[in-house]
């Protein structure tokens, strides 16, 4: 399946805005980002690798030759790229329950989004506007984002131990190194293969 | 910089498709061939050039219908999509892919209007970045490690977790001079590969095991 | 809401009977006119959720149908294609989400489970002394006979763990269950804080009676999808049946190969395994030692959360309890923990082995039975996210190590600290303890769906 390499799961998204919207959505993302309640929210739901808005207005679609036609269009277009950990339906669910208040500012701009909530009406519609992903390549398949961040944790304490042993005493290094333990032990999932999506 | 957040780097990049009747299949359906029987794993051509931590390519049909009181409209082309998430600048980026996965750009964008080749790699660049499109809103759970820290990590993590679980009744003499030894094999693993899984087991955690 | 009618719901749905025996049986339905016979005549012999007022009856009987089972009973295409995927998939075909691979995969189930799809009905007898159970038996044997309806392929006996001569809420591993089941709204039951969804300020208040009952706003406000006709789907639920063979010698050995570098004790360790004490008293209310107290208060035998042990010294993290509800440690108050409840109402099989006794090659187990809306949403997130998995919980593929499929590999991290009780312990290279053995998915209809299947009256609409 295409949209899946490994944990990772490629989403595309395409929905069209009348285009004076553009410019609210602009601010709103200008205040999600300079306010941080959508960056948090997005942190700790945790099965985002990476995600974005791209906002393509109508006359904006590259055109890199006279021989090439002109788009002649009347909506300005959303492009969402997500790139999540789990299944469609978990991440749907989850957004859902969670993020809907954000989803609806961003997404209430463009035509005949429902609502995210209640959830099955929202996920017709994404069904409906999901764009399959043809090609995903992914650098460390085995890997959620959570698994990312608990990898980049158990290598800085490593690093640091590694730092403080040369002039350590063998019962000061037990201390040091229990210490150690207590700081990577809630970080050290294997990783490996996803379980499989329904 | 909205491409940008922290070390990595979103590149959205939308290549109108050459519309030409007398090719046979079409460009578009020439490219979904190609993807189809592309690698994704360590020998994708984004395994090959560095820097990639996700990517994905799709071809764009048209615009989506919504319904009424909608109004119904269509692109005039089609667009190749490319959406990378990676580390560092985007000329090294470009220039990255040309260097290391030559066939591949060729093979890509050889389908798009405008296409100057990668004979000259500025000029691939500046086309591509004539068909970049800004990013809005770029967000990133971890934006602070390369590509090859993020593999160090992972590696490092395994390592750790084994290494620990092995000494769990070691005394403290013992456990440094084992620790003392674990940091040397740490430091003198190979780095591994992208696009691998982490560790061949003959055992698969979840997934099928028949 | 509009109150339940609960002579309309089978009571198998609404509550545990409390009964300490039970009898399981799996027929395969015959032609389709005997088979509906043989539903109208057991009709009005199934226990409805009504309340007991004159005390227990004797026994108790209850139905469910498999996809094949309604299939046989010709109920309209237009109806069949409506339920869920997974209900028509069936246990069996979803063995790769559900991790029931390996030692768990399905040409190692009973043969019942594992020979064609031939199990279409499942009856239920709880019974409060044996002769009772076999006195229902009989009169089912009777009305087959009589009917044609169906043969019985198989029964499976279980029920409460007799230890030293007396019923217990204990399974073969020693831990005490019969803890943790939700509180829905509208849902008459012995509430106590804890079981149900937790609010904003830190009181529980019980869940959407339709993460339970098909036909009933859901925890996401709005009717759960549904099979069609409305009147054939309402006041019915899913259920999963699982049966659950218990290694209780290789759990004895493993837990005192561990005990022995683990300054905190045997049953300690068995307690940060489970995330409960042998005797039921919950770990994050006492870390360091059961308290009977506890156990016996209701207004805290379940009334916990884990947001003050995110690091998870005191309930370990993968801690079987955790994984199974996870309560507010994904944070946002514990909204994403909400539509993933299930409800339980299995009981054990086989005869209990004290510690110090050799373990006798008879089969004991689980016989693990969840009901709940939706299967995919519920019971199948939780197997394949949360106990087979643990990616939400920050533990990569780590399996929960009590049930896992680990096939010999894997390890569970005992999360701990500086005291000399309480050390951080990784348990590895884990072996089964826990084998699938077999089971299916079920649809266990109201009163009135079993009055519309009975008649050939289901009319899709």
């Amino acid at each position: 399946m295409s949209n899946v390499n490994g944990k990772a799961y490629a989403m595309n998204v395409v929905t069209p805005m009348k285009p004076w919207k553009q410019y609210v959505l602009r601010f709103l993302f200008f205040l999600l980002r300079t306010f941080k309640p959508l960056q948090s929210k997005l942190i700790n739901l945790s099965f985002i690798e990476f995600a974005r808005w791209a906002i393509v207005p109508r006359d904006s679609f590259p055109r890199l030759s006279l021989a090439q036609e002109k788009e002649e269009l009347s909506y300005d277009y959303l492009f969402f790229f997500s790139n999540f950990n789990g299944t469609w339906n978990q991440y749907i669910d989850a957004f859902s329950a969670v993020l809907s208040t954000e989803l609806n500012l961003i997404w209430r701009l463009s035509e005949k989004f429902p609502g995210s909530v209640p959830v099955t009406p929202f996920k017709s519609y994404i069904t409906h506007v999901q764009v399959d992903t043809d090609y995903y390549y992914n650098a460390y398949p085995n890997a959620t984002a959570n698994d990312v961040k608990a990898a980049v944790i158990v290598q800085d304490a490593v690093d640091e131990l590694a730092r403080k042993n040369a002039s350590l005493s063998p019962q000061q290094f037990a201390e040091a190194y229990l210490a150690f333990v207590l700081q990577v032990q809630a970080h050290l999932g294997e990783t490996g293969e996803p379980p499989v999506a329904c | 910089m909205a491409n940008q957040n922290g070390v990595m780097y979103g590149l959205t990049i939308f290549s109108p498709i050459i519309d030409d009747d007398h090719v046979t299949p079409s460009h578009d359906l020439q490219l979904r061939e190609y993807f189809a029987s592309l690698p994704t794993g360590p020998e994708s051509p984004f395994a090959q050039a560095p820097f990639t931590h996700l990517a994905r390519l799709f071809v764009l049909d048209d615009v989506v219908f919504v319904g009424k009181p909608s109004k119904e409209e269509h692109l005039k082309s089609k667009y190749l999509i490319f959406e990378s998430n990676f580390d560092g600048d985007l000329d090294t980026y470009l220039m990255g892919l040309v260097r290391y996965a030559p066939e591949h750009v060729d093979a890509t964008w050889s389908h798009c209007v405008g296409y100057p080749g990668i004979a000259d790699a500025a000029a691939f660049v500046r086309y591509m970045k004539a068909c970049q499109l800004e990013t809005t809103f770029y967000f990133a759970a971890v934006n602070s490690q390369t590509l090859t820290q993020t593999l160090k990590a992972l590696q490092t993590q395994r390592l750790v977790a084994e290494f620990i679980a092995s000494h769990q009744a070691s005394k403290p003499a013992a456990l440094q001079h084992a620790f003392a030894a674990f940091l040397m094999e740490l430091r003198a693993q190979p780095l591994p590969r992208p696009g691998r899984a982490t560790i061949e087991r003959t055992l698969q955690t979840g997934g099928h095991n028949e | 809401m509009s109150k339940l009618n609960a002579s309309d719901i089978q009571g198998f749905a609404l509550r545990g009977y409390g009964m300490p025996l039970a009898r399981y049986v799996f027929l395969q339905l015959g032609e389709p006119e005997r088979a509906r016979t043989l539903i109208g005549k057991l009709l009005p012999t199934v226990t409805t959720g009504q309340r007991w007022d004159q005390g227990k009856p004797r026994s108790t009987l209850n139905i469910a149908f498999s996809f094949r089972g309604l299939m046989q009973l010709d109920l309209p295409l237009a109806t069949l294609v409506s339920f869920p995927v997974e209900f028509q998939e069936g246990m069996k075909a979803r063995g790769g989400i559900l991790g029931d691979t390996g030692a768990n995969g399905s040409r190692h189930w009973n043969s019942v489970w594992h020979d064609g799809d031939k199990v279409h009905l499942w009856i239920c007898i709880h019974a409060l002394v044996p002769m009772e159970i076999e006195s229902r038996y009989a009169e089912l044997e009777r009305l087959l006979e009589e009917t044609g309806g169906a043969t019985i392929l198989q029964y499976q006996d279980a029920g409460s763990l007799v230890i030293d001569g007396m019923p217990t809420n204990k399974e073969h591993f020693g831990y005490t269950d019969g803890f943790g089941n939700p509180d829905y709204l509208g849902i008459e039951r012995k509430s106590q804080p804890g079981q149900g969804k937790l609010m904003k300020d830190g009181s529980w208040a019980p869940l959407a009676t339709g993460e339970l009952l098909l036909g009933y706003a859901d925890e996401a406000g709005e009717l759960p999808v549904a099979p069609v006709p409305h009147l054939l789907a309402a006041n019915g639920t899913f259920m999963v049946y699982r049966k659950l063979q218990q290694n209780v010698v290789a759990f004895r050995e493993h837990l005192e190969r561990w005990s022995a570098v683990y300054p905190g004790g045997k049953e300690k360790l068995a307690s940060k395994f489970m995330g409960r004490w042998r005797d039921g008293t919950p770990v994050e209310l006492s870390a360091d030692r059961p308290d009977w107290s506890i156990v016996q208060d209701p207004e805290r035998s379940t009334n916990f959360t884990y947001g003050d042990d995110l690091d998870g010294t005191k309930c370990p993290i993968g801690g079987h309890i955790r994984r199974a509800n996870p309560r507010d440690t994904f944070g946002f108050n514990g909204a994403l923990v909400n539509r993933r409840r299930i409800t339980r109402r299995g009981l054990t099989y086989g005869s209990y082995v004290a510690e110090d006794q050799p373990v006798s090659d008879e089969e004991r187990g689980i016989i693990f039975i969840v009901l709940n809306a939706c299967i995919s949403r519920q019971f199948e997130f939780i197997q394949q996210q949360w106990m087979e998995y643990g990616n939400d919980a920050h533990l990569g593929n780590d399996k929960d190590l009590i049930t896992g499929n680990h096939g010999g590999a894997g390890k569970s991290v005992i999360q701990g600290d500086t005291t000399r009780e309480n050390p951080p312990l990784i348990c590895d290279k884990l072996t089964n303890f826990v084998e699938l053995k077999g089971g299916d998915y079920f649809f266990l209809p109201s009163i009135t769906a079993l009055g519309m299947i009975a008649f050939g009256i289901v009319d899709p609409r």
